[in-house]
């Protein structure tokens, strides 16, 4: 656990201007198994600090890859400079920022380091599992991973605070050949915030993963193209997540807005059916502990939800404490930093649309020509708000039934065009939080939300 | 360089003395300058100081490896330790193999020292310019920047690396605007030894900037059709070259199985004015890459030539599970052998298709299958750019595109990494509304 080495170093803050110093140690655990062998088995610890400082509407930021009074003193002296080289030739004079109260949030956590080979056994498990039960799979690849990180802050105002975020997930990616010998792929996380010796004490919980995502792989190998155009479709939890973050989350993050975002000559305005609400959460979401829940972020401010969307208009933006400034919003803890080396950055935390009344059996019977996508390779968006999605697992709706599978396609649209369209809102949320966000620097995200029926673009022949 | 260097001895003698059958270290030391331009204004400099030991052991044949940021002694021997722990915990493989020696080289590449004032009044003269010269364009982040840093790369073998490096570079994302209307955002990079010309006219920059202020009034097309796609050179990338490299030629796909062209070695892929190879010894290459991950010295490769696939890209590892033969290089510094036409020749020669910046889709099938939106593109009719479009998207398969090229365009970029045409394709489908 990071000790408090940064407290006393706040007598060096300079006066007149805002100043953050950050302690960090990230660390992660890697296993990678290819048809049994381990072709991957990598751990890795990574720790340092970092200062900002804020002067006259530019930073200066500076990091050393040490975590020491000596390196404290070092980053707070080249961030001062920077900020001070900046605001000489390219400040622009703005005011301070709005002071926050002074508070703290310390904990005594530290994060339970398991040993590799808890990591190789439990992947193994997991891979002879497969080996043994489904022998006529092409290939099959088991990851076992964690990564956590913690984080100690201090600030000139604002709160003080320890933070912690362990996360660990097996990942099971298995390839099939078609009787055309062509190979199809599916992958599926399982996990969640945690270390990986809580999540997988017992290897069990992840059988069950591991036979649905065999059962769909089988449907796949015998899946059909979709007919490529606009399509009545039903986005599951999953799908919807991305949608959440991609195509509307990342258009409503203050710095794109400034950067031209379509969400920029939207606010106030009706960008969705007024069956959509989405929640930028901080750490709880409806009545219970969010994915991946964050207390304060890495400026000092106090997490807080921030809607997004109310009733299908768009009602705020996610804001750092300087974009906070700009729009007259209140920050809502939204800047986070990767690593120790990197700056905060308006991020989303745990991003989901509200859930609805609808039954997901009622929707499905609702379509006479359609498609049920309910899992996504990846997704991407446009600051115009077009996004795309990849489509690693969906099935054709004939006739209100469930029909073929779906080999790879893609799903397209544009993101106030097509939530217009969403018409049912199923009654549960699904989450998802493996991955990460791109943006400048990597970050874990929660995104989830219900199944919407909607229209989309779909790719195909 | 010195105390990375001794550093780096006292790993692999700790190595040895835990009880590792081979040890292998990379230590570096590295420096940051940055400037962060945001919503078209200067943001955030920042200085970053870093450093980074790997340390890879093998012992009975089973692999572990650890990456830490620290160099004291402690933290060196319980790096060994756990990197130990890992290699017992594994499984034996005897395929992996390493570099033997003795072999001893320094290197010194790129531009290792920085002109911090140089590069931001570079920087501040590339953003007025852009205002001046291209009104319309609203810089959503631009991110300038001198890397430089110290590595040695060791092992047991007796082989031993040195290298200083450094080298600028430049990273612009950016869309047009003008009032409500606004177009896909897109981003120019460019990485430089010198900062002796302004960096507008390095790359593609110019170029780019002014294709993205004509997309303003895209419309979106109608209908569906297959038709030649002219790829730019991301574009190409994402969708033909990564695919090229993730799914066919690579240790993951050769090693599973599941590479399409895993009996293919000899046999012709491509139309035969496709030449495809990886050249870090090129005048068009900043820092090459001198040694692969392990210790093998680097050396220029061809993947696919006039057409033919003549080698994989395969790891020793790789290789020694495959049957196959180690590559030149790990994969770095790509290029694209150029045609004979310039691109505006080969939109004259296109009655209906469409010319493609970039692509967003989701990640191709084992198969080469994709399909996504084609960003930032254009209408061609007639020989001629018509018109920007929305909302269209193309899907195609990439073994059947390669056997499919029309042209290979005499323009190419290069942005300090490599060299990359565009390159016009028959027989891909597109879709409008």
């Amino acid at each position: 656990m990071l000790q408090d080495i940064l407290s006393p170093r706040k007598a060096l803050f300079e006066s007149g201007a805002h100043t953050e110093l950050r302690g960090q140690n990230s660390r992660n655990r890697r296993v990678v198994l290819l048809n049994g062998d381990v072709v991957g088995n990598v751990r890795s610890d990574v720790s340092g600090v970092s200062a900002r400082v804020y002067r006259g509407g530019v930073y200066g930021f500076s990091s050393m890859a040490e975590y020491s009074p000596d390196a404290a003193r070092t980053v707070l002296k080249a961030a001062t400079e920077n900020a001070d080289f900046m605001d000489r030739h390219a400040g622009i004079g703005k005011p301070a920022l709005p002071v926050l109260p002074a508070k703290t949030r310390m904990t005594d956590t530290g994060i339970n380091d398991a040993p590799q080979k808890i990591y190789v056994d439990i992947a193994r498990e997991a891979d002879e599992y497969i080996a043994k039960k489904y022998p006529n799979l092409a290939s099959r690849r088991v990851i076992a991973m964690e990564d956590s990180m913690e984080k100690l802050l201090v600030t000139s105002d604002g709160m003080d605070s320890h933070f912690i975020a362990p996360r660990s997930y097996i990942y099971i990616v298995l390839d099939a050949m078609t009787d055309a010998g062509t190979p199809v792929e599916l992958y599926k996380p399982i996990g969640g915030k945690g270390t990986f010796d809580e999540n997988f004490a017992d290897p069990s919980v992840l059988y069950a993963g591991i036979d649905e995502l065999y059962e769909q792989i089988m449907q796949k190998r015998e899946g059909v193209y979709a007919d490529a155009g606009e399509k009545t479709v039903i986005l599951g939890g999953i799908m919807t997540g991305m949608l959440s973050h991609e195509a509307v989350g990342h258009t409503v993050e203050a710095d794109l807005v400034l950067g031209g975002s379509v969400a920029a000559h939207n606010l106030n305005r009706q960008v969705a059916s007024e069956l959509v609400n989405l929640t930028d959460f901080a750490h709880t979401a409806f009545g219970e502990t969010c994915p991946l829940p964050v207390y304060v972020d890495d400026e000092g401010t106090e997490a807080k939800d921030v809607p997004l969307i109310e009733n299908g208009i768009l009602t705020g933006y996610m804001n750092s404490r300087e974009s906070a400034q700009h729009f007259g919003m209140e920050p809502g803890g939204n800047a986070r930093a990767w690593s120790f080396s990197d700056e905060p950055l308006i991020r989303m935390r745990n991003t989901s649309v509200h859930p609805g009344k609808d039954k997901l059996e009622d929707m499905i019977a609702s379509i006479d020509d359609g498609y049920y996508l309910i899992d996504s390779t990846n997704g991407q968006a446009d600051t115009t708000g077009e996004f795309m999605f990849g489509v690693s697992m969906g099935y054709e709706i004939k006739n209100g039934k469930i029909g073929k599978a779906l080999l790879d396609t893609t799903i397209s649209g544009v993101a106030f065009d097509m939530l217009k369209t969403v018409d049912m809102v199923s009654d549960n949320v699904v989450w998802c939080s493996a991955g990460f966000c791109g943006k400048k620097q990597p970050m874990p995200v929660g995104m989830g939300g219900p199944a919407l029926r909607c229209k989309v673009k779909i790719g195909g022949r | 360089m010195n105390k990375i260097t001794i550093l780096a001895r006292e790993i692999l003698e700790e190595s040895q003395r835990q009880g590792a059958d081979y040890a292998q270290c990379s230590v570096s030391e590295s420096e940051k300058k940055e400037f962060n331009v945001d919503g078209g204004r200067f943001s955030l400099m920042r200085t970053l100081y870093n450093r980074n030991v790997t340390i890879t052991v093998l012992k009975d044949h089973r692999k572990g490896t650890i990456q830490i940021n620290r160099f004291d002694e402690d933290t060196v021997k319980t790096a060994v330790r756990d990197a130990l722990d890992a290699a017992e915990s594994g499984k034996p493989d005897p395929a992996w193999e390493y570099a033997r020696g003795p072999v001893e080289q320094d290197f010194t590449e790129g531009q290792p020292e920085c002109n911090t004032d140089r590069l931001f009044e570079r920087t501040k003269e590339l953003l007025e310019t852009i205002g001046k010269k291209h009104p319309k364009i609203l810089m959503e982040q631009m991110i300038t920047s001198h890397d430089s840093g110290k590595v040695i790369y060791a092992n047991t073998n007796g082989v031993t690396y040195r290298s200083r490096w450094g080298a600028y570079s430049f990273s612009l994302m950016y869309s047009g605007h003008e009032g409500e209307k606004s177009t896909s955002f897109y981003g120019s990079d460019v990485m430089l030894k010198t900062l002796d010309k302004p960096v507008i006219d390095c790359g593609f920059i110019e170029r780019d900037l002014a294709m993205v202020e004509k997309q303003l009034d895209p419309k979106p097309l109608e209908g569906k059709f297959t038709g030649p796609v002219v790829l730019a050179p991301y574009a190409l990338s994402e969708i033909v070259l990564w695919t090229i490299m993730g799914n066919f030629v690579s240790d993951s796909c050769m090693i599973d199985g599941t590479s399409i062209w895993k009996d293919k070695l000899g046999e012709t892929v491509a139309d035969p004015r496709f030449s495809m190879s990886f050249e870090p010894y090129s005048d068009d290459v900043i820092v090459p890459s001198r040694y692969t991950g392990e210790g093998y010295p680097t050396e220029n490769f061809d993947l696919i030539k006039d057409g033919k696939l003549v080698s994989f890209c395969l790891s020793q590892y790789g290789a020694n599970k495959t049957g196959g033969r180690r590559a030149g290089n790990d994969g770095s510094s790509m290029i694209v052998r150029s045609g004979e036409k310039a691109l505006d020749e080969i939109i004259a020669g296109i009655d209906r298709g469409i010319l493609v910046m970039r692509f967003s889709g989701g990640s191709p099938a084992p198969s080469g299958e994709y399909s996504g939106v084609a960003k930032n593109s254009f209408m061609i009719e007639n020989g001629k750019i018509t018109n920007a479009l929305t909302e269209t998207m193309i899907s195609g398969c990439v073994p059947d595109m390669l056997m499919q090229i029309r042209e290979i365009s005499s323009d190419t970029l290069k942005d300090g990494n490599g060299s990359l045409p565009f390159i016009a394709f028959d027989g891909v489908t597109i879709s409008g509304k």
